[in-house]
């Protein structure tokens, strides 16, 4: 019995050529991310190992622990004399400490680098830092930078890099060398500098020694050296070997390759499937074809379990020897991707490519269980051909032919009805994360529905197209005929490719109904041109570690942190504001002046022709003496508009009131800081200047313009008296102004002022619809690849159906119909299908984006992108032409004598 | 024609539609060399309807498929009317078939998603040409198919199905039919059917007919039977009976 499958299939080989390329495509994807990812990490380990080994022990101060309902302590740096008694232990042959604070750096325009001033560090001689380029600086007059840093200023060694002291004096240094920190979260977020420990004492405010690198004495070995170090400096400090240190650091590396390799695999597991569909489909027809070879072997005594056997068998070589070929080009790809892709990453790969065993074993695995798996049911159906079979002449796909009966047309709609139901849920509900797992469920149910339909969806739409394709000439009209000839067939072909069109037209729809809202939001709630904002004091706030994770996560990182930035400056200002002001009382730092824009930029702006309204945000806190009210904190942020005219310069969408109610003694609250209030309720803030008692003019939706409470100036001046300047900045341009002219004023408005932040809200949308498009065309290449293997599935298809249609072919071409025609027959029979497949996907992307959309966002803006679908459209028509090239020429090929004489 | 001729029915005395010249067709088979056809010398005439017999492997088929141009012999000439078919590019012969030649084969004649009525129609679809309506009925009506023109093939019996395939080679009234076997999967009353209208389709309506068969009772129908025996034309008979066909075969055979 082996021996004859194996014979079939030596036999039949060419039949399996498009199944095999769509297996390996598979497997390729999912051993070269293995490969990718491990060659990834191995770098990123033995980059942050390489540092960390350098030296034999690293104490960094202990975190103190949180104590309940307190802020959260900072970490106390070393000082000098920690270090002089770590320098004394016999056990010791070097320390330096590495002194950091925060320092502006101004970029080659004289403007501050980053949303906040770099990190100024210094390094010692004893340090798990060195220079990747140049030389660490050794005068005074020297600096070198974080490569990241250096790479997003353009600067070079040998260029004069400029910084602001203390009292905002610019200082001149000779960029002497480029220093790798690696992934290290502390420097990876806003680039850092090194100084010498000099300078860095005069400009950065350092508090101390934030990291203490040991050279252990000859003979002393490094957990010996730790273990004096930790005795030394006691709770205060936390020691680490140097390898000890590496590990946890690649440790946290290690997490963020992982999130990659998911996020990959999730793309894998999508072309996994589809290529499952289309194995499925292949061997579906192969085993009706073969139904009198099947029969032939029932009749000479082989058992129903040894035909079954023998289709798994062959299915277990097919996808065995695919597999094989796909984590051979896995590998390849993995190596490529390292190489190509890595310094994408940020680390250059430096470690030798990993091809560890879960690379080649997941792939061979899925691979070959895939494939035995998707032929299961055609093998089922290969026991049901009765040897009887053999004798019929009438021997073709007999057994796909099954009616699409009514029971199935019943369970169709119930499903789409089910999915329907679900997405009307999302919109009873409003927005709610958990509305997304709905949609999410809907699209799959759908989904089933549209296989459950499939035949009767051909044939249906091909009724309706063919009407006119029929006029057009022969060859489309036998193609009409042709494609609904099989309707099960072409269904389980088309919807292959209705996998990727559906999520890649969804995934299309959101995020052009999220730029669209998002635009329309700032649009209608800020209607400015430019803002200007201060730069973080970073040493008061605790920083978001947001690294780029992945492609796809660090786009739609990048998405969500523009987001943040459109709006940022609004609620981020004031969280800034409020620390700043607070800092400023408790610690008597001279912050104030930093957080905020000098009176003198907003009164040259008035001045300017080009702009037509300047209005400032002026944000601070209070508690509220009402129970319940503000939020789980029961902190209320308090911002005002200074010099605007609320409801005209700034909008919001209201659950209750109008916002141009807001007028001295009255408060508009955003829904979710007003814990149950209403309109007409008195709100009372405590501040240092007394209770203010406020009657609520509104309710604000939330995620909007306004958070938490806004009050008129007079109201704002009361509660706060000190706070004179503004924290932001807006400014509208006036009626058909140059726009090169009012950037020209708004620039030379902050010339003297470099550290403060211009954002232009064109360059911002710019930037974001860039970063979407980024993200899309990511995810887009990445379905891509399902798109292929659906390609790869429907000329399959196409390629057995014209094999099985050799006899008829030869009798089109005996009766006239020139190669041409043929070919042109074929090629519009799968386009025919390629463009159901896809018009289908298109339609359940559309409506699931759009249910999407709308579970998450509130007041979504639909945008179905016009362009996009377009292009899918066109890609569609184009892989139908490419999916019957093959087949189209051995159609055309085929002598027709021979396929006449051939029974 | 070497062979005498003793009776002279006006079909075979008119002009000759095809001719065939020194056709011979060798195939390569692994270093020994197949002589398909040897050197063959054949003509038919406007109006005849003319069997191709012999015994099985003669290279009848063969010959049949280098008249009607769907193979290529190895040397010899074939022309249709003045057109010299023989060196043609496969897109001139395909307009050839599609424009002036007529096919019938043994099975597999109709397209099976087509309704009987447009596999008549196909080849005229095919080549845009507009179809002669009273032609249409008249043969429509012959071949007694009108009550199933929108049928699908698989609901027409074996005999039905012929009858399309012959409808559909006579509807353009190309130059020749070609048919290959045509009764060969028929029972004997369809068969004589199909014959029968063969035989008035010649007769009537001066339609030229080149049939492969060797079954002697179908040849009987024929105006005239040439017999081959490897590759060569050897014998000739006209207005031929079964009997004598048969005794022709069983000399051939011997």
């Amino acid at each position: 019995m082996l021996r004859t499958t194996l014979a079939g299939l030596r036999l039949h080989k060419s039949r399996y050529v498009t199944t095999v390329l769509a297996i390996l495509l598979g497997v390729m994807f999912i051993s070269g991310t293995m490969v990718f990812a491990d060659t990834l990490k191995a770098s990123y380990e033995e980059s942050v190992m390489g540092s960390a080994t350098g030296v034999d022990a690293i104490a960094t101060p202990a975190e103190p622990e949180y104590v309940e309902g307190e802020d959260p302590a900072e970490a106390v740096a070393f000082d000098e004399e920690q270090l002089e008694r770590v320098r004394d232990l016999p056990e010791v042959a070097s320390a330096d400490g590495m002194l950091e604070g925060r320092a502006v750096l101004l970029d080659a325009e004289g403007r501050a680098v980053g949303f906040m001033p770099p990190a100024a560090v210094s390094l010692g001689d004893a340090s798990r830092f060195s220079a990747k380029e140049g030389r660490l600086p050794e005068a005074d007059d020297e600096i070198a930078l974080a490569t990241s840093t250096a790479s997003s200023t353009g600067f070079e060694v040998g260029d004069t890099v400029t910084m602001l002291d203390a009292d905002q004096e610019k200082r001149d240094f000779t960029l002497t060398g480029l220093v790798n920190f690696g992934v290290d979260p502390n420097f990876s977020m806003a680039g850092a500098t090194v100084l010498t420990e000099n300078v860095v004492r005069e400009i950065a405010a350092p508090q101390g020694y934030s990291e203490i690198d040991v050279v252990a004495a000859e003979g002393t070995d490094d957990e010996t050296v730790a273990k004096a170090v930790e005795e030394e400096l006691g709770a205060t400090a936390e020691v680490a070997t140097g390898t000890e240190f590496g590990e946890e650091l690649a440790e946290g590396v290690g997490a963020q390759t992982e999130v990659l390799r998911i996020a990959l695999l999730l793309f894998g597991v999508i072309a996994m499937f589809v290529a499952a569909i289309v194995i499925y489909n292949t061997f579906a027809i192969l085993i009706a074809q073969r139904q009198r070879e099947l029969a032939l072997l029932r009749c000479v005594g082989a058992k129903r379990g040894q035909v079954f056997r023998s289709v798994l068998t062959e299915s277990f070589v097919v996808g065995m020897v695919s597999s094989i070929l796909g984590v051979l080009a896995g590998i390849g790809i993995g190596m490529a991707g390292a190489r190509f892709a890595g310094p994408l990453m940020g680390t250059d790969v430096t470690a030798s490519v990993v091809i560890g065993p879960g690379a080649v074993l997941s792939g061979l695995l899925l691979g070959t269980l895939m494939t035995v798996f998707s032929a299961l049911v055609p093998a089922m159906r290969a026991t049901r051909v009765a040897p009887l079979a053999a004798l019929r002449t009438s021997a073709t796909a007999s057994g796909l032919e099954k009616g699409t009966g009514w029971v199935r047309v019943v369970f169709g709609l119930l499903l789409f009805a089910v999915s329907a139901g679900l997405i009307g849920l999302t919109r009873m509900t409003g927005p709610d994360p958990a509305g997304l797992f709905i949609v999410t469920g809907a699209a799959l149910i759908a989904f089933v529905g549209v296989v459950v339909l499939g035949p009767l969806l051909v044939r249906g739409i091909v009724r309706l197209v063919g009407v006119p394709l029929r006029r057009v000439g022969v060859p489309s009209m036998l193609a009409v005929d042709n494609s609904v000839r099989n309707p099960r067939r072409a269904a389980t072909a088309m919807i292959a490719l209705t996998v990727g069109a559906t999520l890649i037209t969804g995934y299309s729809v959101v995020s052009a109904s999220l730029e669209s809202t998002l635009t329309k939001t700032l649009d209608e709630q800020f209607p400015v041109d430019y803002q200007i904002s201060p730069q973080f004091n970073p040493d008061e706030l605790t920083v978001g570690q947001e690294e780029t994770e992945t492609t796809e996560e660090g786009a739609e990182e990048g998405v969500v942190g523009t987001e943040e930035g459109l709006e940022g400056p609004v609620e981020g200002t004031e969280e800034g504001a409020v620390e700043g002001t607070e800092g400023a009382v408790e610690d008597e730092e001279p912050l104030a002046e930093l957080a905020t824009i000098p009176s003198r930029v907003r009164e040259d702006l008035e001045k300017e022709s080009t702009v037509s309204k300047v209005f400032g945000l002026r944000s601070d806190s209070a508690e509220v003496a009402e129970e319940g009210v503000g939020g789980p904190l029961e902190s209320m942020p308090v911002s005002t508009y200074v010099g605007a005219d609320m409801g005209t310069d700034l909008t919001a969408d209201m659950v209750e009131g109008e916002l141009s109610d807001l007028e001295p003694g009255r408060v508009v609250l955003s829904e979710g800081y007003a814990g149950g209030m209403g309109v007409g309720d008195t709100l009372t803030l405590v501040t240092p200047e007394g209770d203010l008692e406020l009657e609520i003019a509104a309710i604000a939706e939330d995620m909007q313009s306004l958070f938490g409470a806004t009050v008129s100036e007079e109201d704002f001046v009361r509660a706060f008296p000190e706070r004179t300047q503004d924290d932001t900045l807006m400014i509208r341009g006036a009626e058909g102004a140059d726009s090169a002219e009012l950037r020209e004023a708004v620039y030379s408005a902050v010339d003297d002022h470099p550290t403060l932040q211009v954002d232009s809200v064109a360059e911002m949308k710019n930037q974001f619809s860039q970063m979407m498009d980024i993200a899309f065309y990511t995810i887009a290449a990445m379905l891509g690849l399902a798109i292929i293997i659906a390609v790869f599935g429907i000329s399959n298809t196409m390629a057995l159906s014209v094999l099985e249609r050799t006899r008829e072919s030869a009798l089109l071409r005996a009766l006239g119909l020139a190669r041409g025609q043929l070919r042109r027959m074929l090629s519009i029979e799968a386009v025919l299908l390629c463009l159901i497949g896809a018009g289908i996907g298109i339609a359940l992307g559309v409506v699931f984006g759009w249910a999407a959309a709308a579970a998450v966002l509130p007041n979504m803006v639909f945008a179905a992108p016009a362009g996009q679908i377009a292009v899918f459209i066109a890609v569609s028509v184009l892989a139908g032409l490419l999916a019957a090239v093959l087949p189209a020429r051995r159609a055309a090929g085929t002598s027709i004598t021979g396929a006449l004489a051939s029974e | 024609m070497s062979t005498p001729t003793t009776q002279s029915p006006s079909p075979v005395q008119a002009p000759p539609v095809v001719v065939a010249r020194g056709l011979t067709k060798t195939y390569d088979t692994g270093g020994s060399q197949v002589h398909a056809l040897a050197g063959v010398d054949v003509e038919f005439h406007r109006g005849a309807f003319t069997a191709i017999m012999g015994p099985s492997g003669s290279g009848k088929s063969t010959l049949m498929h280098c008249l009607a141009g769907l193979d290529v012999p190895t040397s010899g000439t074939v022309h249709l009317g003045r057109t010299q078919i023989t060196g043609m590019r496969d897109g001139e012969l395909t307009l050839l078939r599609r424009d002036r030649i007529g096919f019938i084969f043994q099975s597999f004649n109709l397209l099976p998603m087509l309704t009987a009525e447009q596999n008549i129609l196909l080849p005229s679809q095919i080549a845009k040409r507009k179809v002669d309506q009273a032609r249409f009925d008249h043969i429509i009506d012959v071949v007694g198919l009108r009550q199933r023109l929108d049928h699908l093939p698989a609901k027409l019996s074996g005999g039905q199905q012929q009858r399309v395939a012959v409808a559909r080679a006579l509807l353009n009234a190309p130059e020749v039919v070609y048919a290959d076997e045509p009764t060969g999967n028929l029972d004997s009353r369809s068969g004589a059917e199909v014959l029968a209208f063969l035989q008035n389709s010649a007769r009537e309506l001066q339609q030229t007919i080149v049939m492969v068969t060797h079954d002697p009772v179908a040849a009987s129908y024929a105006d005239r039977v040439v017999f081959l025996r490897d590759g060569s034309l050897v014998d000739e008979v006209l207005s031929p009976t079964a009997e004598v066909v048969s005794d022709h075969l069983l000399k051939l055979e011997a």
